[in-house]
C-alpha cells in the first residue's frame, strides 16, 4: 500500500477516534495506531488545511494540539469510521478465530461473543464466517485452554503457583514455586515466562511441559518492569547459551530440514552438509535430539558428546535384545 | 505545481468530505471547481486526475457512486452515501474489549493471513473500543504473540485462492528423507484450505503433480504464489463435496509419505507418557498403565520419520510391536553405533 493510501486509511480511523476522545494523548494515539509519534503529528498536520468548500476558517477541520493533547473540531462527517472492505472482515475474523482456538478462557468465549456482535452489527451476512471455518484449522496445543486461562488469570492477580515441570534439556521433573510474569505463543506452543524460586531468576517454561499445578493463595511482588519486559532469550524450549560448545554436521538428506529447526540455526552450508554449532548448559536433551537422526548426523565436537551418545545407543540395543 | 493546496493526501481527504457531506450527487465542473488540489490543472488533465483519484479511494474500500444530478438524467454527479460509508457504532462489554486487544496482539506478530487488513479492521473499531485498544493496556499485556516466520503475503495469497478457489502455481521444495528426494519442483495445487498445527502452516489441495489431495508445509515453498489463471475470474475447480480440512490438519509426520500402513504399539515410561497422552491422545489410543506409563498405539504410513521420534524419546520408549520394526529400530542403532566407533565405550 502506498504511503499516501495508508495515511488516509489511518486518518478516517484517527479523526473519528479524537472525535470521541477529545483531549487524547499523542502517545495513546501512538499505541492505539501502532505507528510513531511523528507519523500521528504529520498525519494531524494533514487534514489541519482540510474541510469544506469553500475552505474559509468556517468550513477547515480544527485541529489543536495542546501540550500532549489532541482535540479536533468541526469534522462530524468523519465521526464514524469507514466501513470494513471485504478483505479486512475476513483478517479480522481470521485473526479472532486464531486467538479463539490458540488460547483458552476466558478470552475464547469473550471473541466468540464479539464476532457475533460484528456479525450484528454489520447485518447483510457480510460476514464470511462459513468460508473461515470450511477453509482454516488451528490446532490447540497441548494441553488445552483450561491450562493457559489458569496460568493468565495467575498472572494478572500476582499469584505464587506450584508446579511440577519436565526439563526436557535435563530430562528430570522438578517441583518448582513459581512467579508467573507472561504467556507468549510462539512456534505453535505457549511459553510462561516466570520467576523461579527454585533458580532465583527469570526462566521460560513450555505449559505443555507442565505435568501438574496448583495456584496457591500467597502472592508476590512482580520484578522491575524492565526486568519482567526482556524479550525471551534465544531460540524457545531449549535455553539458549551455556559452557559446552557443540558443532554437529547434518547429511545432505537432513540439511535442509534440520536448517528450519530453531535450535540449529546457527548454521552454515558446507558442500551441501549443513555445519551447525549451538551452546549447551547440558547434553541429556542433545543425546535425545540425535538419537532422533540415526546417521544423518555427524558429531564434531565434543568428544564427550560422542562418548555419551555411545553409551545411550548401547543401552537402547540392550533393551531391544 | 506549486502552492501549498496540492498535496495529494489533502486532495483526497477534502474529495471524501465534500462527498460525503454532498445532499445531491456533485458534478466533475463543482468538484474542479471547488477543491484546491484541482483547481490549477486544465480540464483534461483534471479529468484524469480525478478518474486515477476515484479509482485509489474505491480501492480503499470508500463507496464512490454515479448517479444523476436530476430526475431529467441528462448530467451525472458523484456522492459518498453515507449509509454505505460509516461503520454502524457496537458496543462492545469490557470482557470483548480485552480479549479484541488480544486479536489486536496476534494481528501485529503476523501469524494469520490479511494481518494487515485485519489490523487496519481493528483501528476502524478503535473508537468502539477506546483505550481498550491500546497495546499497552493492562489487563492482557501479560499475552504476547511471537511473529510467525512463513511470509505473510505468501498466506494471504494462499487463503484468498482458497477461498475464491483459484489454482495457484509455486516451487516446492519436499524434504523427503531417502537419497535423492528432497528437491524443488513447480507444483500446480487447487488449495481447498490451510492449517496451523505445531507452529506452522500447511496448505492442503489437490496437487495436480501427484494429481491427489497433499499437504505443503507453507515454509518450503520456495517462490512466490501466483495464480495460474490471472486473467480469469475464477473459480477454477470445485471443491469436492465431502473434504473436510479437519480430516487433514492432523496428519502427523509418520503419517505423511506414502508407504505401507500399520499400527505399531509404543511403550512410554511414566515419566513421558502423560506428555504423549495430552499430545496424541486426541489422534490415538492410549491404554494408560498402573505405573503411569502406557501403551499407545500409533498409525505408522512414514517408517524413517516414526523411528525418529520413537528412538527421540530414548529409554522412555519401546516399540512392542510389529517385531519387523524392532528389527529396523536395531538395524538402525547397530548402524548408528558403528558411526560411533564400534562397540569399544
Amino acid at each position: 500500500m502506498s504511503d499516501p493510501e495508508s495515511k488516509i486509511q489511518r486518518l478516517l480511523s484517527v479523526i473519528p477516534y479524537v472525535l470521541k476522545n477529545q483531549g487524547v494523548t499523542l502517545s495513546e494515539l501512538c499505541d492505539v495506531f501502532g505507528v510513531s509519534r511523528a507519523h500521528i503529528v504529520s498525519d494531524l498536520d494533514l487534514i489541519f488545511m482540510c474541510g469544506q468548500p469553500d475552505y474559509t476558517p468556517a468550513d477547515l477541520i480544527e485541529v489543536e494540539i495542546d501540550g500532549d493533547q489532541v482535540f479536533i473540531r468541526m469534522a462530524d462527517y468523519f465521526a464514524r469510521p469507514m466501513r470494513f472492505t471485504t478483505a479486512e472482515l475476513s483478517g479480522l475474523y481470521l485473526a479472532c478465530e486464531a486467538v479463539r482456538r490458540l488460547s483458552g478462557p476466558p478470552a475464547s468465549s469473550a471473541l466468540t461473543s464479539a464476532m457475533d456482535r460484528i456479525a450484528g452489527a454489520l447485518k447483510e451476512g457480510a460476514v464470511p464466517r462459513d468460508l473461515i471455518a470450511e477453509s482454516v484449522d488451528f490446532h490447540q496445543p497441548a494441553p488445552g485452554g483450561e491450562l493457559v486461562a489458569a496460568l493468565s488469570e495467575a498472572c494478572e492477580r500476582r499469584r505464587v503457583v506450584e508446579m511440577e515441570y519436565y526439563t526436557y534439556g535435563r530430562d528430570d521433573i522438578t517441583r518448582r514455586r513459581v512467579h508467573p510474569l507472561s504467556l507468549e505463543f510462539g512456534m505453535g506452543n505457549w511459553y510462561l515466562r516466570a520467576w523461579d524460586g527454585r533458580s532465583r531468576e527469570i526462566r521460560v517454561f513450555r505449559v505443555d511441559r507442565i505435568k501438574d499445578m496448583k495456584v496457591t493463595a500467597d502472592t508476590f511482588e512482580p520484578p522491575p518492569e524492565e526486568e519482567a519486559d526482556r524479550p525471551s532469550p534465544g531460540p524457545h524450549g531449549v535455553a539458549a547459551g551455556g559452557e559446552i560448545e557443540v558443532c554437529l554436521r547434518f547429511s545432505p538428506a537432513l540439511a535442509r530440514w534440520a536448517e528450519e529447526q530453531p535450535i540449529f540455526s546457527q548454521a552454515q552450508m558446507v558442500r551441501g552438509r549443513l555445519v551447525c554449532t549451538l551452546r549447551t548448559d547440558n547434553l541429556s536433551w542433545l543425546e535425545r535430539e540425535l538419537l532422533r537422526y540415526g546417521t544423518e548426523v555427524e558429531i564434531i565436537s565434543p568428544p564427550e558428546l560422542k562418548e555419551r551418545l555411545r553409551a545411550r545407543v548401547k543401552n537402547l540395543l540392550e533393551m531391544y535384545g | 505545481m506549486g502552492g501549498c493546496r496540492v498535496n495529494k493526501s489533502e486532495r483526497l481527504i477534502d474529495l471524501i468530505a465534500m462527498l460525503l457531506e454532498a445532499r445531491r450527487p456533485v458534478t466533475l465542473e463543482r468538484i474542479r471547481r471547488s477543491i484546491p488540489g484541482y483547481g490549477q490543472a486544465t480540464m483534461p488533465s483534471f479529468k484524469r486526475m480525478f478518474e486515477r483519484d476515484k479509482s485509489e479511494l474505491r480501492e480503499m474500500g470508500i463507496p464512490i457512486v454515479v448517479e444523476p444530478v436530476d430526475a431529467f438524467g441528462e448530467e451525472l454527479g458523484y456522492r459518498i452515501p453515507k449509509e454505505k460509508y460509516y461503520l454502524p457504532e457496537i458496543d462492545f462489554t469490557p470482557e470483548e474489549k480485552v480479549a479484541l486487544l488480544l486479536v489486536n496482539r496476534l494481528s501485529s506478530g503476523e501469524l494469520t493471513p490479511l494481518s494487515r487488513e485485519a489490523a487496519a479492521a481493528l483501528h476502524k473499531l478503535s473508537p468502539d473500543l477506546g483505550a481498550g485498544s491500546r497495546l499497552v493496556q493492562t489487563g492482557s499485556r501479560h499475552f504476547r504473540f511471537a511473529p510467525q516466520r512463513e511470509p505473510l503475503e505468501c498466506l494471504t495469497v494462499l487463503w484468498e485462492a482458497a477461498a475464491a478457489r483459484r489454482t495457484v502455481r509455486f516451487v516446492y521444495h519436499s524434504l523427503g528423507r531417502g537419497k535423492g528426494k528432497a528437491r524443488a519442483r513447480e507444483r500446480e495445487l487447487d488449495p481447498y484450505g490451510l492449517y496451523f498445527e505445531r507452529g506452522a502452516w500447511y496448505v492442503v489441495g489437490y496437487c495436480h503433480l501427484r494429481k491427489e489431495i497433499r499437504s505443503f508445509r507453507v515454509s518450503r515453498i520456495e517462490s512466490g504464489v501466483e495464480l495460474v489463471r490471472p486473467g480469469e475470474n475464477g473459480p477454477d475447480f470445485e471443491r469436492p463435496a465431502d473434504f473436510r480440512l479437519k480430516d487433514y490438519s492432523r496428519i502427523l509426520p509418520w503419517e505423511f509419505e506414502e508407504g505401507a500402513e500399520y499400527e505399531a504399539r509404543v511403550l512410554f515410561s511414566p515419566r513421558i507418557a502423560w506428555q504423549v497422552e495430552r499430545d496424541l491422545g486426541d489422534v490415538y489410543r492410549f491404554e494408560p498403565a498402573e505405573d503411569g506409563g502406557g501403551v499407545m498405539q500409533v498409525t505408522v504410513r512414514n517408517e524413517d520419520a516414526f523411528l525418529g521420534w520413537v528412538l527421540s524419546f530414548a529409554e522412555d520408549a519401546e516399540v512392542l510391536s510389529p517385531p519387523q520394526l524392532r528389527e529396523r529400530i536395531k538395524e538402525r542403532l547397530s548402524s548408528m553405533l558403528e558411526e560411533l566407533g564400534g562397540g569399544d565405550v
